[in-house]
């Protein structure tokens, strides 16, 4: 079995990448897939916390590397689904612990062996950046509806164009505020679409339950009656290739109008 | 006065316990009954007090046999702050009792079986004469009528042969006591033995000692050719660093590490022999790096991530997965040993 290796990222630090990692490593592995999350932000690590994971982690990709420990015994089981596991960054090293040939090498290993291996990637565009994209076939680059997010994931996409190896390259928009867009105050989903030409894989509500589930431990899209963990089970079932129509995000008509009008558009291009 | 009324209800009668402890002991031997299986249980405690952890753990024992808690009532306003904050239902106990429905009488000093209980809800006292009055009624009525379930610790015939079934997140809601709450634990002298036995045989709780982390695995933090080994560790030489440790930052030493400051969660302090932190641990500490089993970790609050002694490791518990530390200005000195191949971790009152 070979599996998909799929990069999260956005250039931007602070949109939401862990926890759309955490998030979408969840609701596949609750999908029965065998899912391996690789948390490439070495010194910075923070996916670990997000899936309450943090006591349990003894070795990190770091110790792969330098060959103190086997790869399976580095992957940290989740505490619910036995399907999810983790291999955590190391804390106390830097982005230069490690180079882009290492991290391939691990990802390659892992996908013969997982349906899924999601690499959470740093924010930035430098060394650690090229690492996670390394291994991976498939980006989902995460932003949000603010000028200064959208111009970093619009270098990120312009970047990842240049690897041949990446086929797909697909949009997540996160924490969106429908009602800002209806004041005119927020960009809204078909202006970000507009400006970064790619598909949209998902679109996340702000939720303040997001705050909560971080400080927990506990992804949002165990929580059944969130708003933004309905919105990430629908990313995971996109990326298995079901069609599933975005969320109404609380707002009357125009949204979905909005976003049917954008997907039009986008087939027109295709 | 609405009344309520609790079907399938059992009411356990502690009010007469002097301490936690007596307290926790009657409560563990009722609740061995079989006739308390299933019921709703109404708790009567009194005026003592109680704290969240504890009525947490009193409400985990009750758990553990099927029961639940319908109710308690106490005149103690910690406990009603801590069952509040549980959402533990506080009422008080009607005297009139329908006495169809009291089973009065069980032979040979066995916990007596109220079946079905009529209960008012609790009324929010407007006047204190009125609050008082319902006392009074209760005070003197109360022995009379309400026939209490209590295990005598002396005359009882019922003593358990079998230890009470531990239950996960037993040992979870007991570590989260605080400071004081061993000076509370302590037992009587009456009860000492048995409430030791009884406690240890649930890892629950003993007099001095807590064990708060769960033992994961064994022998594999142990670097490639280091062997287990016993030396002292005062003949060691100690590195003295007086600052706080961040994140992302390790402390390697080849003797022991003390540390004047916190040790913040994401650090990392690796020693050969003993790490002594004046302060909040919140990383990983390693003692020990190279199998010394003698070593020790201590500080003044062990909130350690992991704790690793030789090649022993020990992670957290989940239900403590705080991400932060909580500040306080009283603390109560650590130290974690390995003892019969398991981490141990002692709450230091005094130094013995």
């Amino acid at each position: 079995m070979t599996g998909r290796v799929i990069v999260i990222t956005s250039g931007k630090g602070g949109v939401g990448k862990t926890t759309t990692s955490a998030n979408i490593g969840t609701a596949l592995a609750k999908e029965g897939y065998k899912v391996v999350l690789i948390d490439t932000d070495l010194g910075l690590r923070n996916l670990d916390l997000l899936l309450g994971l943090e006591n349990r982690i003894v070795y990190t990709i770091v110790d792969v590397i330098e060959e103190r420990c086997k790869l399976k015994q580095a992957l940290v089981k989740d505490k619910k689904n036995p399907n999810l596991s983790l291999l955590a960054a190391a804390q106390t090293r830097d982005k230069s612990a490690v180079n882009a040939e290492q991290l391939k090498e691990i990802c390659n290993k892992l996908k013969q062996k997982n349906d899924f291996v999601l690499v959470d990637c740093p924010a930035g565009i430098e060394q650690g950046f090229q690492n996670a994209i390394a291994g991976a076939s498939e980006a989902v680059v995460v932003t949000t509806p603010e000028m200064s997010a959208i111009r970093d994931a619009d270098r990120i996409i312009g970047l990842l164009n240049t690897k041949e190896e990446i086929t797909s390259t697909r949009l997540l928009l996160n924490r969106v505020r429908p009602n800002l867009i209806k004041n005119n105050e927020m960009m809204s989903v078909d202006d970000v679409v507009g400006i970064l030409e790619i598909p949209l894989v998902g679109i996340i509500p702000e939720d303040t339950g997001i705050i909560t589930s971080t400080n927990k431990g506990e992804p949002i899209v165990n929580d059944e009656s969130s708003l933004a963990g309905q919105a990430y089970r629908n990313v995971a079932k996109r990326i298995l290739g079901e069609e599933v129509p975005f969320l109404d995000l609380d707002e009357p008509k125009g949204l979905m109008a909005r976003i049917k009008n954008v997907f039009a558009k986008l087939k027109a291009k295709v | 006065m609405e009344k309520g009324f609790v079907e399938n209800g059992f009411i356990i009668n502690l009010s007469n316990s002097k301490n936690t402890n007596q307290l926790v002991y009657e409560l563990s031997n009722i609740m061995e009954h079989p006739d308390v299986r299933g019921k709703h249980v109404c708790l009567k405690l009194g005026g003592i007090d109680l704290k969240q952890s504890q009525l947490l753990s009193i409400k985990a024992l009750i758990e553990a046999t099927d029961a639940d808690i319908a109710f308690i009532d106490t005149v103690s306003e910690q406990t009603v702050a801590a069952a509040t904050s549980l959402g533990i239902v506080i009422s008080k106990m009607n005297d009139e009792i329908q006495h169809e429905n009291v089973v009065s009488e069980t032979p040979e000093g066995e916990p007596v079986v109220v079946k079905e209980e009529l209960i008012t809800e609790e009324v929010p006292a407007e006047s204190s004469e009125d609050s008082e009055e319902i006392k009074e009624t209760e005070n003197t009525e109360d022995n009379q009528k309400v026939v209490e379930v209590s295990a005598d610790i002396e005359t009882s015939q019922y003593s358990s042969p079998n230890p009470i079934n531990t239950i996960e997140g037993v040992e979870d809601t007991f570590t989260e006591m605080s400071e004081h709450e061993l000076s509370e634990i302590i037992p009587s002298e009456h009860f000492e033995n048995e409430f030791e036995r009884l406690a240890a045989s649930e890892g629950l709780i003993s007099n001095d000692e807590i064990s708060k982390y769960i033992l994961l695995d064994t022998g594999e933090v142990l670097p490639q050719g280091a062997e287990e080994h016993s030396s002292d560790t005062k003949e060691l030489p100690t590195l003295y660093l007086n600052q706080t440790l961040r994140s992302g930052q390790t402390v390697t030493y080849e003797g022991n590490i003390l540390i004047i400051g916190d040790a913040h969660p994401g650090s990392e302090i690796i020693a050969e022999g003993d790490i002594t932190v004046w302060g909040i641990l919140g990383g990983i500490a390693h003692a020990g790096s190279k199998g010394n089993i003698t070593s020790k970790v201590r500080a003044l609050k062990l909130n350690a991530i992991q704790l690793r002694i030789a090649g022993l490791y020990a992670r957290r518990n989940d239900t403590l997965n705080v991400p932060y530390v909580q500040k306080t200005n009283e603390f109560t000195p650590e130290e974690a040993q390995i003892e019969e191949g398991k981490i141990v971790i002692y709450k230091k009152l005094r130094r013995d």
